[in-house]
């Protein structure tokens, strides 16, 4: 039933565009992307509570988002959740239709805008995609039957540019062993960097949907003054093309950046699709796919 | 040890405010080491709220007794005496010996006036880090002698999350990634072949609190507890 598993089985290079839940409950902004690009776009990418900031629950959003028309791929998170309530909330996914699932540690409380909640990690990703290999196979983490198993296509977070790069290797492995049917990079903008990772670290037959991302100008500014704190880089050749100009000139170079990193991916059979995160909008989205040419 | 450290002394105050004679009980191991609730500590808190006390014009008596240890029944039953002419006791012990000797002194309200950290390490005076988080399972052996429930701020026991930046925590970049740690410290031991099993899920049922334990030796001392 999942066209993603599907496209990816074909050898399809799907697109997967990320949406942004709200902070509230107005939820038309956050389905424009699944409204406008439908067709074009194979599954919507649904954040949960993003850089552990509150926002309305991806399960909600997942189903809206089919409702609206498209097929989500539903992010899930250690942070938020004891094993009860993940695996309660994957078999609510199953129920409501919701199929392809990334499944991460998820970013710590301190990030977000809740930083003196508990943070929960009972499982680790890499638990996470052994309990829901477990409920596929009709069994709760507990070894409890279950009526009627659920099925899922279950992706994970591989991490290209992490350094030091064995440990990462390390979780890659056990992530694969644990049972993931793809993967969904870091955010890509050093092209050499990745690919590197894709020859030297990625088997033959996993699947890789390479997230590519639109900067804001504040993001690029940060680059540039060597500030950025985060797991990919962002070359000086892609920094100064992104920077100057006002915020929305620089998310536009962005989109034509990403979609022309996509279609070199694409050429050189570096990916098998793209993850991308474009604000959550439909006109950034839309410039990348008129970039990528898909 | 237990690390501790002192609350602001405005909380102390007002918690004995409404008191009259207060004793104020310290505790000579751990959280003496740490600075935060020995003798010493004991004698500065006393000479703190006796000035406060003198300003505010209120009277009454403060006492000082310190204790080898306030979580061993045998060192604190003698403090019920001492007690006696006191309206009310500051411990200034962790949380277990404050809750011990307000055990024993039943019918007298006791005051805790430290906030309890962590179990950590002394690494030089009054520098003091987290290393246990005392979760009934350790992991130790296989990850090369550094706790991934506690120096990984995510607790994960399977490898990094995708946080690490250069080597250093998502959290903290002032802090190594304990993961990084522990590969590091495995693949120079040529041990790495220990950590690809991939590690079950905690058994939290272990650590429901509060928890108890019994040495071999007392099992049917304390057959009840079985
Ligand atoms: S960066 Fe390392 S220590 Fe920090 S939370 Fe992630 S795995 Fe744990």
């Amino acid at each position: 039933m999942s066209k993603l598993k599907d496209a990816l089985a074909a050898g399809g290079f799907p697109l997967v565009v990320e949406v942004k839940p709200p902070k509230g409950v107005e939820v038309a902004g956050m389905l424009a992307p699944v409204t406008g690009l439908n067709g074009q776009v194979t599954a919507f990418g649904v954040p949960d509570n993003e850089h552990a900031r509150m926002r309305l629950s991806a399960l909600a959003a997942a189903r809206l988002v089919q409702e609206a028309g498209g097929e989500p791929l539903m992010l899930l998170t250690c942070r938020d959740r004891n094993r009860l309530a993940l695996e309660s909330d994957l078999l609510g996914a199953a129920a409501l239709g919701v199929e392809n699932l990334l499944l991460l540690s998820g970013d710590y409380v301190h990030q977000g805008d809740h930083p003196d909640a508990k943070p929960v990690y009972d499982a680790d990703s890499v638990q996470l995609l052994q309990l829901a290999r477990e409920l596929m196979a009709g069994r709760d983490s507990a070894g409890n039957p279950l009526k009627g198993a659920p099925t899922f296509f279950l992706g994970a977070v591989v991490i290209p540019e992490a350094q030091p790069l064995g440990p990462q290797r390390l979780k890659f492995r056990k992530k694969m062993e644990a049972g993931a049917d793809f993967f969904v990079t870091a955010p890509i903008f050093d092209l050499d960097r990745y690919r590197a990772f894709r020859r030297e670290v990625v088997p033959d037959g996993v699947k890789i949907l390479a997230c590519l991302k639109v900067s804001s100008a504040e993001e690029v500014e940060k680059a540039a003054r060597g500030e950025l704190r985060k797991v990919y880089t962002l070359p000086p050749a892609v920094i100064q093309e992104l920077s100057g100009g006002d915020p929305e000139e620089v998310l536009a170079k962005g989109a034509a950046l990403a979609g022309r990193l996509a279609r070199q991916l694409r050429s050189e059979k570096l990916a098998d699709g793209v993850y991308l995160k474009a604000k959550g909008r439909a006109d950034l989205a839309a410039a990348f796919l008129q970039a990528a040419g898909f | 040890m237990i690390i501790a450290e002192r609350k602001p002394f405005k909380e102390i105050q007002e918690m004995v405010a409404p008191y009259g004679n207060v004793l104020i009980v310290g505790c000579g191991t751990c959280v003496a080491v740490c600075l935060a609730g020995g003798e010493k500590e004991v004698g500065l808190l006393a000479a703190q709220l006796k000035l406060a006390r003198n300003l505010a014009g209120q009277a009454g008596r403060l006492g000082e007794i310190t204790v080898e240890r306030q979580c061993d029944r045998e060192f604190i039953e003698p403090l019920q005496e001492s007690a006696a002419d006191y309206e009310a006791v500051i411990s200034t012990a962790c949380g277990a010996g404050v809750q011990f000797l307000a055990a024993l002194l039943k019918e007298k309200p006791v005051f805790p006036a430290l906030n309890t950290t962590f179990i950590g390490v002394n690494e030089a005076a009054g520098h003091y880090t987290e290393r246990c988080r005392s979760c009934h399972q350790c992991y130790l052996g296989i990850t090369g002698g550094i706790c991934p429930v506690t120096m990984c701020t995510k607790g994960l026991l399977n490898g990094p999350c995708g946080g690490t930046v250069a080597g250093k925590c998502e959290v903290d970049p002032e802090r190594p990634c304990a993961w990084c740690e522990i590969y590091e410290r495995l693949e120079s031991q040529g041990r790495l072949g220990q950590i690809e099993a991939i590690l079950p899920l905690h058994p939290h049922s272990r650590t429901t609190s509060p928890g108890t334990v019994i040495h071999p030796a007392y099992l049917r001392r304390y057959a009840a507890h079985e």
